[in-house]
Order: C-alpha cells, then structure tokens, then sequence
C-alpha cells in the first residue's frame, strides 16, 4: 500500500492561502476543509497513504484482548492505521510493544477533544498490558507559541495533571517534557534523524518555509525519536527491536510518515499509527474551536450547569426548525452535534442506535437528545474533576521520573 | 563600529562556486582565498566587522595580568577581537569572565593547528585566572563528516585527552561533548537562540542551502549556547551576568556574530572574541593539503625522528636555490608585518585547498608561533633575510622547537588516566551531573601600573 503522500501534501501554516479554497488542509498547526465544508477522509486516508481500520481489526482486537472493543472502536473514531495489523501479529506471538502518545501543552485548559486520545491510550494500556511514553512538547509550543520557556514548563506540568487524571498506570507509563528530558540517547536519535531528512522535504511534509525560525525547522525529530525505544535507555534498554505504536489524531500523521520513511535507514523499526478524526466544535463541523471561544467546546474544567447551558445553548443541532417538521422529517444526524457527541461517550450500543433511529425519524426531540448528552458529559467530566483533584505534585513528580519500570509488561 | 558583516557574506559549503574566484570564502567548513592567491586579514576583518587587535591592548593585558604576553600576541597570530576590551574592563573592576572554546573532533590526529586555540586558551586561564569551559561538537562531526554516533563520541573522549594534555587547569575546567551535555538549560537555550534565527539568516551567515538537511541547519544553536553563563547551570547558578570571552580561529567567527546578534533579544550579554589568523601549512604553496597526506602538518603523535624528516624534506623554503643566491639575496620571508602572517595557505580540520604562488617561508613562520624567545627570533630573521644563516640552520632549530614540544605534549598526554577525564568532563547518563568548580580566585594578581611599579 502506498506508503507516501500523494503530491501537493500539506501546504499548512496559513501560507498559500489559495490550497484552502481548492483542496482540504491537514497538518500538525493547520486543518481546514475544503470551501469551508466537511473534512473528506476518504480523501484524507488516500492523499496520506494509511489505510481504513477495518471491521475485521476491531473484532480481531477483541478476541485478542478478550473484552469489548473501546467505543472509539466501535464507533470509528480511530479509523485509521498504519501497520496495525502488525501489531496485533506482534501481540499474538506472545511479543512486546509499546504506546507513544503526546501533546503539545499550548494551554491550560483541556476541553474533550483533548482527551480522546488519551481515553483511548488508556483502554489500549489496560487491554493489552503495554508500557506508554507521553510526551509533552514544551519546546515546541515555545517555538510556536512564543511562550517562554518558564511558561511552557508550567503549562506541561499543569497538563500533565489532567491527563495523569485519564487513569494511566504509573507502574507502566513515563510522562516527560521535551525541556526536562531531550540529552543523552534521546538527543542522538534527533541527530540520527535529522541527518535523514533535507529542508525541502520538511517544506513538503510541513509547509515551512524560509522565513521560518530554525526552530521549527529543527523540531519534527524530536517529535519522531520517541518511536524509537532507544530513546529510552532507562525503560528499553537492549530492546532494540521493540514495535512502537502511537494513537493519534490524523493530524499528527506527517510527523510519522517521515518517521516511518527515516527508521529503516537508521536501522529501526517503522512505528504503527492509529488514527482519530476531529473532535466536532460545539457550533458545528464547520465551526472552529478556538481556546478565545470558551463556548466552543466543554472543557475538563466546566461545571455541570455550565456543561448544561453550553450544550442548551450552542451544541448545533440537527433538528427541523418546529416541531411539526421535525416529526415529519426528523432530525439531519449528519450535522447534528449532540448526537455525534454521544456517539463519542455515550458507551451503550443499543441506547445510541435507539436515540439515532428515533431522532433520525422525529419522533424525539433535540431536546430530549441533549439533556442525554448532558448526563453523559457531566458524568464524565465530575469523575475526571475528582480523579484531577487527586493529583499531587509528587504524583507528577512520579509520573515524570526518568525511572526503570520493572513490571512494564507483566 | 559594524557589527554586522558587509553583503555577499560567506558563500561556503562549495555552493555557489563562481564567488571564490571572485571574493575569498571564510567560514566554518570552507577558507578559501581569492584567485588561489592569499588571505586578506584587512578585508576579512572589514567584512566581518571585527577589530584589529591593536598593541595598545597586547600591552594593557600584560599590565593587567602581570606577565609578559603569549607568544601568540605578541607575534600577532591572535590579532583580531570583538570586545576584548571590555573583558578587560570587567576584569580590571574586579569582576569575573569565563572562558569559552571548543573543537571540532573529526579526526584522532591532531597537528600544531588544532593546538593553537588551545595552548593560547591556557595562557589566558592561567594569567585572568578563570574558568573555562571547553565544547566538543561530535553531534556537529557526526552530522557533517557523516560519522556515527558512537564514532563521534569516541573521536570526542580521544581528542578530549590531547586537550588536557596542554595543561589546563582541572578545577577550573569544564570539558564536555554535546552528545553527553545537550539538554537541561542547555537545550532551553538553544531553542530560545534558535527562534531569533530564520532559516534566511543561516543560509546568508553560514550558506546552507534547501538541499541541507536538516541536523545542519538546527546546529548553530549549540555552539552558540556556551557563550551564556545559563547553559551552565551547574557552574554559574545564579551569575547570569557574567561575560564570556571566545578564543577561536577567525573561521568561527560566524557562529558569534548570530550570537551576538541574538543575545540582546533573549536578555543576554553578548560574549566577546580574541581571533588568530590561520595555521600555514608544512609544504607552504606548492602542494595540496590533505587529511591523507601526513606529511602536509606536524602531528603531536610525531616522533622527532619524523619531525626531522618532515620538517627537512616537506617544509617550505623561501631559501634560495643555491647557497650563493642565498648568500647574495638572502631568504625570502614575506614578512609585510607581523600581524598578518597573511598566506593562503593554512590548515583547518579539513583538507586540501590549493597553495598560493608567493614566496613563504614556512620554518620562520613556524618560528613565529612556537620560538618564545623574541630576540632569537629576530636575529634569525635577521641573518636568514640577509642570506648570513641558511635554511638548514633555521630548520634545525625549528626542529629542536618543535620535537621539545612535542615531546612535552606526549609525556602529558600519556599521563591522561580515565580519573582525570572521570574530573575534567561529562559522562553519559548524567545529564546536569557535572560538578561545581572552586574557581573563584581569593586574589586577584598584582598589577603594574604604567610606571611598573607595584599597586
């Protein structure tokens, strides 16, 4: 399968203005659909050269496992793969692997979208019994951000919280900041790395150009190297062929194909991908959620009555205009909010077919759907309120400890 | 005074070819002079923008240290500066400055060049009496001369040896390779420099092009990043304001200039430089350098049996072709001034570049680095201008110069054990592990005033 991107990949960071209109956008800082309407995956998955996670792979993790699917699974949220298969055949032949996810710690406040990720990294943790890095990359949202490097430490140990508040197991899981942990083998990797890969192909993959900062130009290594497990000398020492796979957002895909492209030429194994489309907006897939807008999104930190007027009162619904259409044509699922929503959280198979089958022919009302979506969400967001409220700096400190992790894969 | 060099700056890297027949190329990977011909220190100095280093200052530093000056000064190999001065000023308040060069570790062989920086490093340490701190590039090495990691590291520990061996002072002395060092304060550093530099800026100071990877184009940062006390948080905690002071070959100047240029805009002081000139090759014009050609430098590995042959058979002569042409013309010693040594001909790390036409003598120059003895040195020029000593005598005692150095060299460097490099340097798993250093003398020296006499 065609592992390179088709031509005219990414023109991102807002230049070339002119692609946006013509053909959709995708990249780590830029995602735009084409003429303002819907991302096309089809599209997406054909241009990147990864490939659709089949009904078959779901099932296969199950029996693996041996317990149900995560509903992000289920329901086609990770939708994408790069060697996933792979993976799976590792695991069956009794080997080991590791998952690699991260974020960049732009701001302090983490709305769901955020946390899809690291829900799903979880389930994957538990499922399969894996150790996990996560990285936080502090440097390079001082780089784009233009925060200094005080803030964006800050900003890495205050998300740290939250996602350490997702559950993680701290027997098998190393969260680190790029300021505190690049040095030593991690460092090499970045030069073995770099050495691979010429500005002009970062131009392609990323859309830098010549005015950009030689930060930027530098960072897509530092974000590549912890596929690697000799990035990690104190948790993978002289496991050299260990199998990396990394969960997340489409998005991301960039960084790991010139990841993938680069590792057999320094002698490492390719890292698998599995991907996740776009968290919805509030307002709409065509809305942009935007960290100024604090109605674009339910964020960790909302109260219950805030969750409530924010989806009363901006969650995009598909519903007819009056009551008399929408029981005659029912509600649009394709652009309804709420309902995708819940086909995010909502963990009961049966309950969101039945909300989609009645609200789909109009015989509920928005309404009715939101106040589901509202439990749901408030539910969610009270348990990660108490776990988040547990964390204590040592608890960070631990998570963070460049420290063997004996039981990783017992 | 320009800080900033005039347009058309280094072209380097090979690229762009047309200009080194135009215009001579200095920078970090490529010294070239114009036509084949010699380097132009004056037009280097303008175009750069960096200061002659005037007697008045050679004088004041002995004034202020209170020993004669190196050999290195006196004769103008160091004869290029940027802000010399005000270290001197900080350093006549009272106040303290670090020092702060490195090296390139591409190959095991290191020749009299590679000393220089070193050897004048040490006079400085030991005269002002401060801390130094010494960078090994293997990332740099492995990036450019395509090694490998491990090659480059070991290359770094190698090299790391021959540089304690010229007698650095090990409780003032932080030697280190960024393979081991890089992160911490370190790295913050280099991405705080890194988003002041456009990927513009690079290709205009150092000429990368779009076809550079990537590593290249990341590198600057880190031999920018030892010019602020804050990469050193084990050593100057707390002394952000403490200056920096550069002792390179003028090829490295670059590196500073974006440095300087950058410090201001992340709230640093800019560090200061002293520049020699290049380091002339043994075959003086005639012959191409090269890595491969062992006879093009006198190796500190060399025996004085292969000094004496090598000096006798490959150094330049400016001699005449027969003792009466000698006697009647004399040698010819281009010596326009001593602060110049301006030849084309030089060695860096790297390798062959095509001699240049005019007649040099290469044992007097030679002379002139390593012969501490001013009035010798003189009388030889002297007598060997006039043709009254001939170019066997003057080799002979180049001979003795060097095999007595060189013998020095070895013995020192035979007694490195891995305990000294265990003090001198960082070790790989621990990263910010370095220790702190008592480097803060309890007296200053005396000092002479104008009058010498003693304050």
């Amino acid at each position: 399968m065609a592992e390179e991107p088709k031509k005219g990949d990414a023109v991102g960071s807002g230049v070339g203005g002119r692609e946006a209109e013509e053909e959709q956008v995708v990249n780590p800082w830029e995602v735009t659909a084409k003429d303002g309407g819907k991302i096309d995956y089809d599209k997406l998955i054909e241009k990147f050269g990864c490939q659709r996670l089949e009904e078959s792979l779901v099932r296969r993790v199950e029996r693996l496992t041996g317990r149900p699917a995560h509903v992000f699974l289920r329901r086609g949220v990770f939708f994408a793969h790069r060697d996933f298969n792979e993976i799976l055949d590792v695991y069956e032949r009794g080997e080991k692997f590791y998952l690699y996810t991260g974020r960049g710690p732009s701001s302090e406040a983490l709305h769901f979208g955020h946390l899809v990720p690291f829900m799903f990294t979880k389930y994957l943790q538990d499922a399969f019994k894996v150790p996990l890095v996560i990285q936080l990359t502090d440097d390079e949202k001082c780089m784009w951000k233009n925060l200094t490097v005080e803030e964006s430490k800050r900003l890495a140990r205050e998300n740290a919280k939250d996602i350490i508040a997702c559950g993680f197991d701290i027997t098998r899981t190393f969260i680190f900041s790029d300021f505190n942990y690049v040095g030593g083998a991690f460092y090499e990797n970045m030069v073995k790395v770099a050495k691979c890969v010429t500005f002009n192909k970062v131009v392609g993959i990323f859309g830098f150009t010549n005015e950009d900062h030689i930060g930027k130009i530098s960072f897509p290594p530092v974000q590549a190297v912890p596929s690697f497990p000799s990035s990690f000398p104190h948790l993978f020492s002289g496991k050299d062929n260990l199998r990396c796979l990394i969960p997340c957002a489409i998005d991301q895909d960039p960084y790991f194909r010139m990841t993938r492209d680069v590792a057999p030429r320094i002698g490492y194994q390719k890292p698998a991908l599995i991907e996740s489309s776009f968290f919805p907006a509030l307002q709409g897939e065509t809305g942009k959620m935007s960290a100024s807008d604090p109605n674009s999104a339910i964020y960790v930190t909302d109260s219950s009555k805030g969750i409530k007027n924010k989806v009363n009162r901006y969650a995009f619904s598909g519903g007819q205009d009056s009551i008399e259409n929408h029981r005659k044509y029912g509600a649009n699922l394709e652009v309804d909010i709420p309902v995708k929503y819940l086909g995010f959280f909502l963990e009961d198979d049966a309950e969101l077919d039945h909300i989609r089958k009645e609200y789909g022919a109009g015989r509920m009302l928005t309404g009715e759907v939101k106040k589901r979506l509202i439990e749901v969400l408030s539910e969610l967001v009270e348990r990660h309120q108490r776990a988040r409220a547990a964390v204590t700096d040592e608890m960070v400190d631990a998570f963070m400890a460049a420290r063997p992790l004996p039981h990783m894969f017992s």
